[in-house]
């Protein structure tokens, strides 16, 4: 009798386990997605500022045509290709505005002052995803999850590989 | 800020009445929020339930612990998780923020118990904390709930690498830099004098360093004077000292920002002698605010918040001799002193409530993306909806 009970009891407790395991891993995909959606919206919102420079009087024509070629491959990148394609427009962006401050229409400052406070919220959406996805991908790993195939059907995330190389 | 006006709930761990850079930070970070047209809320153990700030929730009576270096004065058990718990689910809350949720404490259990956007703040920096993060196993899965996180200096965001193996935006905490741009030079405290804030019978602020070292100062400097500010009772640190030191030391007890403002500025030289348990070193910034030349020891906080030397001079910490050598050093140097000063006060404009809360509100921001809200994890789960109950 008293075998039974615990041999019930700890059924119960590896149940509960792996439903707190089930919930954390779900969690932790959840914000992977989250956090990416959050750095895509960015990254667009970034690419379109490019374009509007590149049409400005900041940009000589070379420069336009190489922002809007950049900012253009950046939009239109498939998710293995973006992180190179995003590098690649920030080091056009980063020419250009090597010496911005020789800038001084207003318009053109406030797309300037635009891409420097979007550039602050990428760096922090970078390390949002970056850690969401390094955190899944070690949950993962773990023994009793690849047991009893917990994360299901989810894919595997991807790191983006982009730290520190937006300005 | 645009986008629309949030709900905001701030834990804070430490006890609301007993003074600390935790505590203050949070009430200045939910003034500027409440100032900006938000809703906020914060969560935070009390003595006296009387007398707080009415956006402040009391979770009940903090228990004292001793806890890295200092008195924490912190609360957990049954009744403080059910307080959490109400306060989730009445605050009907866009986004939790959390502060210093590492430790045992009321962040700890909002974290546990809540379920979407939440931002926790780390603010202890010190890379002996093994006992503290003994417990890291069980933490980590709490900690990881958090969308976003935010350390208050690079030597905090060390230790949250060290110990929990996770990264987090360095965002400073926040001073009024209007207040300290306004100061005057004060006559009485100017001259040959080296400042000093804070509880100084507390053997952490370090005063007795400083003490130690004044015999070597005044062989040096024979006018040197030593002005003290912060509660407490001095009789006890001067019964305490050669009786031919005594005559050099002024209390003033507890200041006005005002008057700490002109303190900054007056002082030959802010020190800093603090042999540990420091967060933030928020005294520091308002220092270098104040246009002070700030020479403070080079425990982690410091040593980070002056950037390793270059917004203030560093001595070994607990050291009084070296101390007593870049003392005299800068007394004897006003040059030196003026250039530190000039370029730490350019610095502490980043400590600025305008750029440091602006800078959280954007973390905010990203992690309440695509979320509906602050919810209590128990509310989610399976059986629950199975059993019908629907909270």
């Amino acid at each position: 009798m008293n075998r039974y009970f615990l041999g019930f009891l700890i059924i119960a407790i590896l149940a509960w386990y792996l439903s707190f395991l089930a919930t954390r891993l779900d969690r932790l995909h959840g914000r992977v997605e989250t956090s990416w959606a959050n750095l895509d919206g960015l990254l667009q919102r970034r690419a379109a500022i490019a374009i509007e420079i590149a049409r400005s009087d900041i940009a000589d024509p070379a420069s336009a045509l190489l922002l809007t070629f950049t900012a253009h491959q950046a939009r239109e990148a498939s998710v293995r290709d973006r992180s190179q394609a995003e590098s690649g427009l920030t080091g056009a962006l980063s020419i250009l505005l090597e010496n911005s401050e020789t800038i001084s229409a207003p318009i053109e400052l406030d797309l300037v002052r635009e891409l420097d406070e979007l550039t602050a919220k990428i760096k922090v959406a970078i390390s949002m995803h970056v850690e969401a996805v390094s955190r899944t991908q070690m949950v993962r790993k773990k023994f009793l999850i690849r047991l009893f195939r917990l994360a299901g059907h989810a894919p595997a995330p991807v790191v983006y590989e982009f730290e520190g190389d937006v300005f | 800020m645009p986008l629309g006006k949030k709900r905001i709930g701030i834990v804070c761990p430490y006890g609301w009445d007993t003074p600390g850079g935790v505590q203050s930070h949070v009430g200045d970070l939910a003034e500027y929020l409440i100032a900006q047209g938000h809703h906020v809320s914060v969560l935070a153990p009390a003595i006296n339930e009387e007398g707080l700030p009415n956006y402040v929730t009391s979770a009940g009576r903090p228990i004292a612990i001793p806890y890295n270096g200092a008195v924490a004065r912190v609360l957990f058990g049954p009744l403080a998780f059910a307080r959490v718990k109400q306060w989730i689910s009445s605050g009907n809350f866009d986004l939790l923020h959390l502060h210093e949720p590492a430790i045992p404490s009321i962040s700890l259990l909002a974290c546990w118990a809540a379920e979407g956007p939440l931002v926790g703040t780390f603010h202890a920096a010190s890379t002996r904390q093994k006992i503290a993060f003994a417990i890291t196993p069980f933490i980590e899965p709490v900690i990881e709930k958090l969308t976003a996180r935010i350390a208050v200096s690079e030597a905090a965001r060390e230790t949250l690498q060290i110990h929990l193996d996770t990264d987090a935006v360095v965002v400073p905490n926040g001073i009024y830099a209007k207040r300290f741009a306004n100061a005057h030079v004060d006559d009485r405290w100017s001259g040959n004098t080296l400042g000093f804030i804070g509880r100084f019978q507390e053997p952490r602020k370090g005063l007795s360093v400083l003490v130690d070292a004044l015999p070597t100062i005044i062989e040096a400097v024979p006018d040197i004077k030593v002005i003290v500010a912060g509660p407490g009772n001095p009789v006890d640190v001067l019964d305490s000292m050669e009786p031919h030191l005594r005559n050099r030391f002024t209390f003033l007890g507890r200041i006005s920002e005002e008057d700490k403002a002109n303190f900054m500025s007056s002082v030959a030289v802010y020190v800093a002698p603090n042999t540990g348990g420091e967060s933030f070193g928020i005294i520091l910034a308002e220092a270098l605010a104040g246009g002070a030349s700030v020479l403070a020891s080079n425990i982690p906080a410091f040593d980070s918040l002056l950037g390793h030397g270059e917004y203030g001079t560093l001595f070994t910490s607990e050291d009084s001799r070296d101390l007593a050598e870049k003392a005299i050093d800068l007394i004897r140097n006003p040059a030196k002193r003026r250039q530190l000063a000039v370029r730490g006060s350019e610095y502490a404009k980043n400590f600025d409530w305008d750029v440091v809360a602006e800078s959280i509100y954007d973390i905010y921001e990203m992690a309440m993306v695509g979320s509906t809200g602050v919810t209590l994890s128990s509310d989610n789960r399976a059986w629950n909806k199975l059993l019908g109950r629907n909270s």
